[in-house]
């Protein structure tokens, strides 16, 4: 389970990438989902696809970002085999499989490379409601510690003798009981207290709230701007060229 | 000399809550004045913590009941304003560290409820960096939460609540999950908040021995009622105080039996030291 | 008996090691409470007893079996480990069945299960309640019923971990009775704890542990004079054996309650009067 987190999970790190402002970052994302999208030869896939590379190489994630596509290899050969069964040609279903290969690691590379901080930010300034992108950081704070969570109930049911890897599918599904249930109950609990802290703390005092943390566009995010028209005029041209 | 209405107030005050017949607060009267520091005690289900919810409007604003009587937060009366509104007047530090601490760093989550009520940039800045200094966390201002040991959690809680300036600070059982001098620690800032910034300071502690040195009052509730309200050195020589849930220092506990077997002593102490200074000079009297 | 030899373990995901080079022997009838400050690897020491965690060095064995070569189930029915928050296994629709869970699990038969099951019933004062669902008890009774659920298979080897956190004085006293009972019967109880007041009352052998080793293990009264260790530990020392450094004229070894320690002062004070 570990290694789909690996490829969406935020690591901090120091990059060039990482320091740019991550509307910047997800500028750069929805423009290679946006390509990856619209794209239709062979030739263009790679072109998307080695940019993805470059910008993974540059931010260093490139190694979790493989274990996501390694990941979806399995749902990767599904796809081409069922394309292929259904009768689309050879060219044809490879081309739905890197454009897979492309949707997921463009996105991947957004995630990978902001911190949750960062995603909260970016809510802010496009103004979804508050209370989503509190809901949203919430849970994103909170998933590690109900994982702990998880791994104590099983500590304690175990030592009660309960058995997971024992017996037949019915068996073993009726065994997460024991796991669930002290689960959802603990998580329910969890959050009755999280909103008595965030009353407590002014939440939803008024509608008006200030920001002590903002995000500034810098010279290397114009830069980066720049870079990526350059790219997209450039792609748009080897595409027009080579159609002709 | 003119005495000055008490900070909190509680007026024929009683609740039950709504999934319930009986109430857990029984025609309750009490009241605090500005500066003080109380203990509050009782065995488990004796209406402490909900007691302490009335303060700051938790109830009956988050929990639904029948809501009999007055409560009056300086000059406020709590049914009639929200939580969020009483946030600037009461801070709240509730037992467990980690469901208080929302954000993704220190920092993050200090600014918290300063960003909800609308203070400008610059006055978060500096109420952020006067309160590290306060609770001496500077060290911990970048981490993320899972970084922090339980006592600094709760001393990162105690911050998100003091930013806010408030005068009062309720705190239910904020030292469970600590090791005693970690704990004994976490009470002495509390003291020191108390006097040095005059802070009301009502807690709720089963570790008594934390604080017989630190507690002006002490209030011991049963059932739903407050049974004794006094300051205490009185309180705690008290008989039969355990049958309330109250756990008695052993030193404590030693002078109050012997004082039923009729010793008399010439003073009555709340720790080992002054006990042990006063045994010795009753041996030099000799 | 459970044996302990040169144990080191850290999570596979950590660089250092949790516990080092831990040596330990527990007998059986024996009282031991190890005590220190969080994160000193308490809880994660008595996870191996019950193989919950294997050592990555050294070996750990329950009544001469090494816990690699047993499952965590077979080891729990010698070692009954009780964890601090009800919480994390209450999920029965009724108490009788929160009970019955482990009974079952051990593959006890339906006559034993119930035998079992009302003793504990009656014993913890939770007959009133066996039709009802454990979520609607109290937090004090949630506690007991976690207790008693671990006693009902009859375990060897009782592993209690912070069993005072939120208690009052009464449910303390409640629990102290209990693990008197327990020792009557011959059973050992291990006690993690921050509680030094509900630990001097138990006189048990003291285990403190720091930063992952042991630093000292004997009697408690000898372990509490050890300053050094005491405050490397977090631990703060329980008032009679304060009282008895402060008067050391007067007292020669600390009270272990109230009675003993009115016994000293009321010779001492009646002499003078």
């Amino acid at each position: 389970m570990f290694w789909l987190a690996e490829g969406l999970i935020y690591r901090s790190q120091e990059s060039s990438f990482h320091s740019l402002d991550p509307r910047t970052k997800l500028f750069f994302s929805i423009m290679l989902f946006s390509m990856s999208l619209l794209s239709n030869t062979i030739p263009e896939f790679i072109i998307i696809l080695s940019v993805i590379l470059f910008i993974g190489l540059v931010s260093k994630v490139l190694k979790r970002m493989s274990k996501t596509i390694v990941f979806s290899i399995s749902f990767l050969v599904m796809i081409f085999i069922i394309n292929v069964l259904v009768g689309y040609d050879i060219i044809f279903s490879i081309i739905v499989s890197l454009r897979f290969i492309a949707v997921v690691s463009s996105s991947s590379i957004f995630f990978l490379t902001s911190s949750p901080d960062e995603l909260e930010l970016v809510m802010k300034s496009f103004r979804l409601p508050y209370d989503l992108i509190f809901a949203f950081v919430t849970a994103v704070r909170f998933v590690p510690v109900i994982m702990l969570d998880a791994l104590q109930i099983l500590d304690s049911q175990r030592s009660r003798g309960l058995e997971i890897e024992k017996g037949n599918l019915m068996k073993r599904i009726k065994n997460y009981l024991p796991v669930l249930v002290p689960l959802i109950v603990q998580s329910i609990i969890r959050s009755e207290e999280l909103a008595e802290a965030m009353e407590s703390r002014a939440y939803g005092f008024s509608k008006k709230k200030t920001s002590y943390y903002s995000l500034h566009l810098r010279k290397r995010d114009y830069l980066a701007f720049i870079l990526c028209l350059i790219f997209i005029i450039q792609f748009i041209l080897i595409i027009y060229l080579l159609h002709i | 000399m003119e005495t000055l209405a008490p900070i909190i107030q509680f007026v024929d005050f009683s609740f039950s809550y709504s999934n319930s017949s009986s109430p857990i607060l029984k025609n309750v009267n009490l009241g605090i004045n500005e500066g003080e520091f109380i203990l509050l005690v009782g065995t488990s289900g004796c209406g402490k913590s909900t007691l302490l919810r009335c303060v700051n409007g938790l109830i009956p604003h988050l929990y639904n009941g029948t809501y009999q009587g007055k409560v009056i937060v300086d000059g406020e009366i709590v049914s009639e304003k929200n939580v969020s509104e009483l946030a600037t007047k009461v801070g709240f530090v509730f037992q467990n560290p980690e469901n208080q601490i929302f954000m993704f760093s220190v920092e993050k989550d200090i600014v918290f409820g300063l960003e909800n009520i609308g203070v400008e940039r610059e006055e978060i800045r500096r109420r952020l960096d006067w309160v590290l200094k306060s609770l001496n966390i500077e060290h911990l201002r970048y981490r993320a939460p899972y970084e922090l040991s339980d006592g600094q959690k709760q001393r990162v809680a105690i911050a998100g609540t003091l930013v806010m300036h408030p005068k009062i600070l309720i705190l239910d059982e904020p030292t469970s999950l600590l090791d005693p001098r970690t704990a004994y620690e976490f009470i002495l800032t509390l003291k020191r908040l108390n006097k040095e910034l005059g802070i009301t300071v009502i807690v709720v502690e089963h570790r008594i021995d934390l604080l017989t040195n630190v507690a002006d009052r002490i209030v011991v509730m049963d059932n739903g009622k407050i049974l004794h309200d006094g300051s205490l050195k009185d309180i705690i020589r008290l008989k039969d105080l355990h049958l309330h849930g109250v756990a008695v220092p052993p030193i404590v506990a030693l002078q109050n039996s012997l004082s039923e077997s009729k010793i008399h002593l010439p003073n009555f102490c709340l720790n080992v030291k002054d006990f042990a200074k006063m045994i010795k000079k009753e041996a030099s009297n000799r | 008996m459970i044996e302990i030899d040169s144990l080191y373990f850290k999570y596979p995901t950590a660089k250092d090691y949790i516990l080092k080079n831990i040596n330990l022997k527990i007998g059986l009838g024996e009282v031991v409470a190890i005590m220190g400050s969080n994160g000193s690897g308490k809880t994660t020491l008595i996870k191996h007893f019950n193989g919950l965690l294997k050592p990555n060095q050294g070996s750990v064995k329950v009544f001469g079996k090494d816990t690699h070569d047993e499952s965590v189930a077979s080891l729990s029915k010698k070692v009954g480990l009780v964890f601090q928050n009800p919480g994390h296994q209450i999920f029965s629709d009724t108490v009788w069945n929160e009970l019955a869970f482990a009974l079952k699990n051990f593959g006890l038969e339906e006559e034993v299960i119930k035998k079992r099951v009302k003793w504990a019933l009656e014993f913890f004062n939770l007959t009133q309640y066996k039709d009802t669902s454990p979520l609607l008890l109290s937090g004090g009774e949630k506690k007991r019923l976690c207790l008693a659920s671990v006693l009902a298979w009859n375990p060897n080897y009782v592993v209690l971990d912070e069993p005072t956190v939120g208690q009052d004085f009464l449910q303390k006293e409640k629990l102290r009775e209990v693990i008197k009972m327990l020792i009557t019967q011959d059973k050992s109880i291990v006690i993690v704890s921050h509680d030094v007041e509900f630990v001097w009352l138990l006189q048990p052998r003291l285990v403190l542990l720091s930063n992952g080793e042991i630093v000292k293990d004997d009697k408690c009264a000898n372990v509490f004079r050890d300053k050094v260790s005491l405050e490397r530990c977090g631990i703060i020392n329980p008032q009679f054996v304060e009282l008895q450094e402060e008067l050391s004229f007067l007292i020669s070894s600390p009270p272990i309650d109230v009675l003993e320690s009115k016994t000293i002062f009321l010779e001492f004070l009646k002499g003078g009067i």
